[in-house]
């Protein structure tokens, strides 16, 4: 928002525009009141996990137990580790996946484009509760079907006990992946239709074979799409609770799965405590990444003008990869 | 290699007709296992009969399509909160991306960050954390001690609005702040150069500009509100019901398999016609047939 | 049975023209008064109780050291711990598919503690869930705790199975009341158990007598004082069973009718209570324990553990009806970790841990031994064990509730109203 300049002025300083400094405070309080919005609650949170009482309600006191507690509480710190097992795999996939399918269908035909792109909407379109008990009604019957067959092929091989496939971690990331490869591929293929071609087509003209344009010169491209994706994956399975609640195996709770089973026998603050610790763990996570961005960012700023201005102006790849 | 990638020979396009079909392989496999027969299950249950004690009887009968109209209530009411919730994200959302949008450099993604990281607490967590604000030792014990008795807050409409649009304002501001900031702010300069003033450079250059965004926007909050279920259930106490809660209710309380799933194919088809239909208005006005969603 | 029926069984019974005994058979009310009877702890055998239905006669006040008189099965001391059974492969751990609050952690803890198998408690919000994920089938499950109305059912899908008795030694089946027991025979009357009893108790509600300050003791008075004095503070269950059936017992008919008009009108009445609700919820402990809620539709352990923490919330249990029921131990259907569901249900069944546990959650037991177990400050706590007068009008859930078409359509259309 920049402040009018009127041209021509006869004294050496900019006119006061009072109005838009008006506006500005407008939009930083506005901001101010948003961040306090969205981080009351999570500060009850963590303030509630110090609670040395029991009701989660009530603050009496504060002491560490519940930190102890929870480290020491093997179901909870197993769903934790299930949860961030299931993410890492649903990103790993859904990113995987997603850019080669998009990638792809760069080059189909139109009618297999349309036809993605209908697939794409529908999985982002179905309710969590409906795509969770359908999917837990196809492995059941898949199951029932599988089985029989795979102790039937065991027995007649004599290789001894068959393995009988049930839910579990693998079927939450399969379930999972279903959701987050459809937002990959949407966020890919914006990238790719706003991609700047004269970049890709100057690698051609001299004469790069294509697996080298592709890593040279596309994926650095694609990177801020691919990386957003992977995080909305992860955020995404990690925070699912209805899907997850319906394709989870015995005895294999995801986080989300065991906080609303908590919810059910009486919380305690041992659950703010978790989710303390995963806050800590992720903030101290983004602040590391933060700094190290920072330092690359002070080489790579000629980079960065360049891309925010986002002039199309096919430059010699001279640029330092990112 | 003098060439340019696309070759032109026979056996070259074939090639590349192969390369497409295994690159897009794992992904039509995933989908076709995991949510094409999923959903043709649906379709088959939603033609059948409930079992006497609940689940799925073999039928062929539109009953329960043509019972769908008593469920139109909880569909009204959701469609309410879905279009009041989205229209809320907005407003609160849209000031906030832009003023994301227009600082500088490690400020703003610090303050973009900002915005995600409640994100990554846990959704149930977060929810929960408003039943203690608005319960009865939260908000309303301080409005007591000014003088408003007996105020309730939790199990209402209201409150189940107040969590939707804190767990889906993120959701909004992302796409938004991406936008608006590839706004090119010489064009801002150039209206401004032009004699227009604040406002009509805004109606005119910059919330255009910023469609894209909206549009992004508005279907990631939308869509999801549809088939929410946890924070009315949480949040509105029993007393407010949505779509989601009734399809709960149909596939684990009444264990009305059938009813639920007919009703689960026509919310995805509504829903869909509804996308489909604001895509090509919003897509109306631009060059670019591929709506660029983010 | 309707109300012209009853009453008119009532004046021939005043008029002298059947006998009492008649009288409690036919209307059915001689199960309840039978019950208790065979279950508080001092009355022993009380002189209302039909030859009949009930074992309490049998049913010795004095601690019986001794084994029962006609004890088959049990040649173990009934007051030994508990030790797990020799040479069995336990396993490493057990899923319990229960309700919330029923479980002592500590009980739990000492299972693990003794056999090495790690437990996990999974508690859901009603029988409708429990069986809907049953009908799913791979679910994991082991140990059920399902309620006296889903044994049909459960028996006729085969979702749970025919208990294995030569591992349960500890159950001694002649010390359980046989009314209450009588559930877990599938077909009825058989002689094939799918489960035994954990407790029973009643379904009322909780007053927070700080604020509630008129007379409470009907289902009239409930719906009645919802709708006026205590609009915003009342709460109903999330639950078809009960909220349907009590608003059903308002009208002043059977808790359990499935008949279309009776029907109506108990959705009508639901339909105008709604808005004056604090919520309909089943997890009714937080919001009555921080004056959110001041009148509560309430299950029996509840009632007591939300009575233990504030003295000043009393149980009510209705005048004019209501239901009693009883809640079961019983082995899920393929179970993958049978051994150690059977250990476990053994365990629960051992007089001295049932009666730990009884002690934690509050609701009331069925065998006699383990009554006998109890501290005097339980078994005097009118709430787990209320006089017999109490309990002469509530009925137990019948079966068909669990399927019926009807109470689930009630129950969808009042939920989206």
């Amino acid at each position: 928002m920049s402040q009018g300049t009127a041209p021509g002025t006869h004294s050496g300083r900019p006119p006061v525009d009072r109005a838009g400094r008006w506006v500005d405070r407008a939009f930083r309080t506005h901001a101010a009141l948003v961040y306090l919005f969205l981080y009351v609650p999570i500060g009850l949170v963590v303030l509630f996990s110090f609670n040395a009482g029991d009701l989660t309600g009530e603050l009496r006191g504060l002491s560490l137990r519940w930190y102890a507690r929870a480290l020491d509480d093997r179901f909870a710190m197993a769903a934790l580790q299930n949860s961030l097992v299931v993410g890492a795999w649903t990103a790993i996939l859904a990113t995987s996946l997603g850019t080669i399918a998009a990638l792809a269908l760069l080059r189909a035909p139109r009618p297999v484009r349309a036809v993605f792109d209908a697939i794409t909407y529908v999985a982002i379109i179905i309710p969590g509760i409906v795509i969770g008990i359908a999917t837990l009604i196809f492995f059941v019957n898949m199951f029932g079907w599988v089985n029989p067959w795979l102790e039937y092929l065991w027995a007649s091989a004599a290789l001894g006990t068959p393995p009988t496939i049930r839910t579990g971690l693998h079927t939450i990331v399969a379930a999972h992946v279903v959701f987050t490869m459809a937002i990959v591929m949407i966020l890919v293929r914006a990238r790719l239709a706003g991609m700047d071609r004269s970049l890709t087509e100057a690698s051609f003209d001299l004469f790069a074979p294509p697996l080298r344009t592709f890593v040279q010169v596309t994926l650095p491209q694609l990177w801020p799409a691919i990386i957003t994706g992977a995080l909305l994956a992860f955020t995404f399975s990690f925070d699912d609770f209805i899907i997850a609640s319906f394709v989870a195996g015995p005895g294999q709770p995801t986080l989300p799965m065991y906080v609303f089973a908590s919810i059910r026998r009486g919380i305690t603050p041992e659950i703010n405590a978790i989710a303390s610790m995963v806050l800590g763990v992720t903030v101290t996570a983004l602040v590391i990444v933060g700094l190290v961005y920072r330092r690359q960012a002070r080489q790579d700023r000629t980079a960065d003008d360049l891309e925010r201005g986002d002039l199309a102006v096919a430059v010699p790849v001279t640029e330092e990869p990112r | 290699m003098a060439t340019d990638g696309r070759a032109d020979a026979a056996p070259g396009r074939w090639r590349s007709r192969v390369v497409t079909a295994l690159l897009l392989g794992p992904t039509s496999a995933w989908y076709f296992l995991l949510l094409l027969a999923p959903l043709v299950i649906l379709v088959a249950f939603s033609f059948g009969a409930r079992a006497p004690e609940g689940g799925y009887a073999p039928a062929f009968q539109l009953d329960n399509y043509l019972e769908l109209p008593t469920r139109v209530t909880a569909f009204t009411n959701t469609l309410w909160m879905a279009v009041g919730g989205t229209f809320l994200c907005l407003v609160v959302g849209y000031p906030l991306a832009y003023y994301l949008a227009t600082r500088a450099g490690a400020k703003r993604t610090l303050l973009v960050v900002l915005v995600v990281v409640p994100f990554w607490t846990s959704f149930l967590i977060r929810t929960y954390a408003w039943l203690t604000i608005l319960g009865n030792n939260g908000i309303p014990a301080l409005l007591e001690g000014l003088g408003a008795d007996d105020v309730v807050l939790l199990n209402t409409p209201p409150a189940v609005m107040l969590g939707i649009v804190y767990n889906y304002l993120p959701l909004m501001v992302f796409p938004l702040y991406v936008s608006l900031e590839r706004l090119d702010k010489r064009l801002l300069e150039a209206s401004k150069d032009l004699g227009a003033g604040r406002l009509a450079t805004f109606r005119q250059v910059t919330l255009p500009l910023s469609a894209p965004g909206l549009l992004s926007g508005v279907l990631l909050v939308f869509i999801p509100i549809m088939g929410e279920y946890i924070i009315p259930a949480m949040l509105g106490g029993g007393k407010v019901f949505f779509i989601g809660n009734a399809l709960v209710d149909l596939f684990l309380q009444s264990r009305d398999w059938p009813f639920g799933s007919a009703a689960s194919i026509v919310l995805i088809l509504v829903t869909l016609i509804a996308v489909s239909l604001y895509l090509w208005l919003g897509s109306r006005g631009q060059v670019r047939r591929e709506v660029s969603i983010l | 049975m309707d109300r012209n029926e009853f009453v008119r069984h009532y004046e021939d019974w005043q008029r002298g023209r059947i006998s009492r005994r008649q009288f409690m058979q036919v209307t059915g009310l001689g199960l309840a008064s039978a019950v208790v009877a065979a279950c508080a702890p001092s009355t022993g055998a009380s002189p209302s109780a039909s030859a009949k239905p009930s074992a309490a006669p049998s049913t010795a006040p004095s601690v019986a050291a001794s084994v029962a008189p006609s004890a088959s099965a049990a040649t173990t001391d009934p007051m030994a711990d508990w030790t797990p059974p020799k040479g069995v492969d336990l396993g490493k751990e057990l899923v319990i598919t229960t309700w919330p609050n029923y479980h002592d952690p500590k009980t739990i803890q000492q299972f693990t503690d003794l056999t090495g198998v790690k437990v996990e408690l999974n508690p859901l919000g009603s029988n409708e869930e429990m069986l809907a994920k049953l009908l799913i089938g791979n679910t994991g499950w082991d140990v059920l705790v399902p309620t006296n109305y889903t044994f049909e059912t459960y028996g006729s899908k085969k979702l749970v199975e025919e208990l294995d008795l030569t591992k349960l030694p500890r159950l001694d089946v002649t010390r359980y009341d046989k009314n209450l027991l009588a559930p877990g025979y599938y077909p009825a009357a058989s002689s094939s158990l799918f489960g035994f009893n954990k407790d029973w108790g009643t379904t009322g509600y909780t007053i927070n007598t700080t604020h509630v300050t008129k007379p409470m003791a009907t289902w009239k008075d409930f719906f009645d004082l919802a709708q006026t004095d205590y609009s915003g503070k009342v709460t109903i269950h999330d639950y078809q069973l009960t909220s349907i059936g009590n608003a059903l017992v308002y009208h002043g008919y059977s808790f359990n009718s499935v008949a279309e008009a009776e029907l109506a009108k108990a959705e009508e009445l639901l339909i105008a209570v709604k808005k004056h609700l604090y919520a309909i919820t089943s997890d009714y402990q937080p919001p009555m324990k921080d004056g959110s809620a001041w009148v509560a539709m309430t299950w029996t352990n509840d009632a007591v553990q939300l009575n233990r923490a504030f003295p000043e919330i009393q149980y009510v249990i209705a005048s004019d009806g209501g239901e009693i029921w009883s809640d079961f131990f019983a082995v899920v259907t393929g179970t993958a970790h049978r051994e150690a569901a059977y250990a476990f249900l053994d365990f629960m069944a051992t007089p001295k841990v049932g009666a730990k546990d009884a002690e934690f959650h509050g609701a009331p037991l069925v065998d006699s031994l383990m009554i006998e177990l109890l501290p005097a400050s339980v078994t005097s706590n009118k709430i787990t064990y209320p006089d017999q007068a109490a309990l002469t009008k509530l009925e137990f859930g019948t079966a068909e509730l669990l399927t019926s078409k009807a109470r689930a359509e009630v129950w969808a259309r009042f939920k989206s109203a």
